[in-house]
């Protein structure tokens, strides 16, 4: 069977790159040595294939016809998407796709009764895969990325209990279906609190990101689905926080496993609360999921 | 002020993301405003607050918040620190209460 050998949770907010430069230097800390620690073990990992969930931000779909979940099945990704360059302030990257993995992953979605859907053209990427892609340097490695873009901000939006099930069969699948030397990769790409677009732009919810990064990190996947919800993450940022629910479908799929943080930080300019998770894949680690 | 409002079917949705993904639409929109405006089955107030800058009023429409915010990007600037920092400041603005930030 296949096997997941990295799992990690991160944040996307276009002033990582942007306006990284002009923060202040306790702020640059944390975040360079977030993503710099998250490279390090991607690299360290020989993964064979990263797959990213990362909340789509309307970007591809229109509101009429959105999907929950939208699988990148080019071979190769190229981004950002023209419209967000200057938003971002970042280079133009190609990663080299798997056409393979995405259309395995599409068919064993659907066997297992999950909806989604699938393009073989490029996908539209702003912040949500262009910064974790450029800040773990996934375009450097050389590894094969498969993007899945979702729904975490359209209602009816699916809710931890849902994003769980979806990494669950996620799981699943990665160990079931895929060749059995494969070496797999799970990053969850967004939050923490932030509400882009709304009244309170500039609000930062520090007190439920250090609960949530302390949550993630102590795989209480019990307390995590029971406390975790829509309400609460709306109240966090309403229209943005939400998009943590990308790293319940990593966490899903990994099952209850301890990890470590980077250090979180706040800057106004960022708009959004910044610390990320690494979660611990070694083979002797149990694997417990929560129901 | 959340999702509570959103109102899937508001036709400024459509008009937001056929301004990121054309180019050539955001040009025409720099230019004659009016005559894209006229291609989408708007409402009278919601045509309005459009031309008024109104946020507040389109998001009490239903239009959803992370969409007002490309469009605030889309019509005062979408450049990192630059233009997108008074899009963010003119946004804010009209949805704390001032309305109309044309």
């Amino acid at each position: 069977m296949a096997e997941i050998v990295y799992a990690a949770g991160a944040p996307h907010a276009p002033g990582l790159i942007g306006l990284l430069e002009a923060a202040p230097a306790d702020v640059k800390d944390v975040v360079i040595n977030t993503y710099r620690s998250l490279a390090d073990a991607m690299a360290s990992a020989r993964a064979d294939v990263l797959i990213v969930f990362a909340n789509d931000h309307l970007a591809n779909s229109r509101v009429r016809t959105y999907p929950d979940f939208l699988i990148g099945m080019a071979a190769e990704h190229r981004g950002p998407y023209e419209w967000f360059k200057p938003w971002i302030g970042c280079e133009d990257y190609t990663v080299k796709g798997s056409p393979e993995v995405a259309a395995a992953l599409f068919d064993g979605m659907t066997k297992r009764g999950i909806r989604m859907f699938a393009q073989t053209e490029n996908l539209k990427f702003d912040d949500n895969i262009s910064v974790p892609v450029l800040l773990t340097n996934v375009a450097g490695s050389g590894i094969p990325m498969v993007p899945v873009l979702q729904n975490c901000t359209v209602p009816p939006i699916p809710d931890q209990r849902r994003c769980y099930e979806v990494g669950k069969a996620l799981g699943d699948f990665i160990r079931d279906d895929l060749p059995a030397d494969m070496r797999v990769a799970l990053l969850g790409s967004g939050g923490l609190s932030h509400e882009p677009g709304g009244a309170r732009y500039y609000f930062i919810d520090e007190e439920f990101d250090r609960w949530f990064l302390e949550l993630v990190a102590s795989g209480d996947h019990e307390k995590l689905l029971n406390e975790l919800t829509l309400e609460k993450m709306e109240a966090a940022g309403s229209g943005g926080t939400a998009e943590l629910l990308a790293w319940v479908v990593v966490l899903g799929a990994i099952g209850s496993k301890p990890g470590r943080s980077f250090g979180y930080t706040v800057h106004k300019d960022f708009k959004c609360g910044v610390g990320g998770v690494l979660w611990d894949m070694s083979p002797n680690m149990p694997k417990l999921r929560a129901a | 002020m959340g999702l509570e409002k959103f109102k899937a079917s508001l036709a400024t949705h459509d008009l937001v993301q056929d301004l990121k993904w054309s180019p050539e639409l955001r040009e025409e929109f720099a230019a004659n405003e009016a005559a894209v405006l006229d291609r989408y089955p708007l409402r009278k107030d919601e045509r309005h607050a459009i031309e008024t800058r109104n946020f507040l009023a389109l998001y009490d429409l239903g239009l959803h918040p992370y969409l007002g915010g490309q469009f605030a990007r889309l019509i005062f600037g979408n450049e990192a620190g630059k233009g997108a920092t008074v899009a963010v400041n003119k946004l804010v603005e009209s949805l704390q209460g001032k309305g109309s930030v044309a």
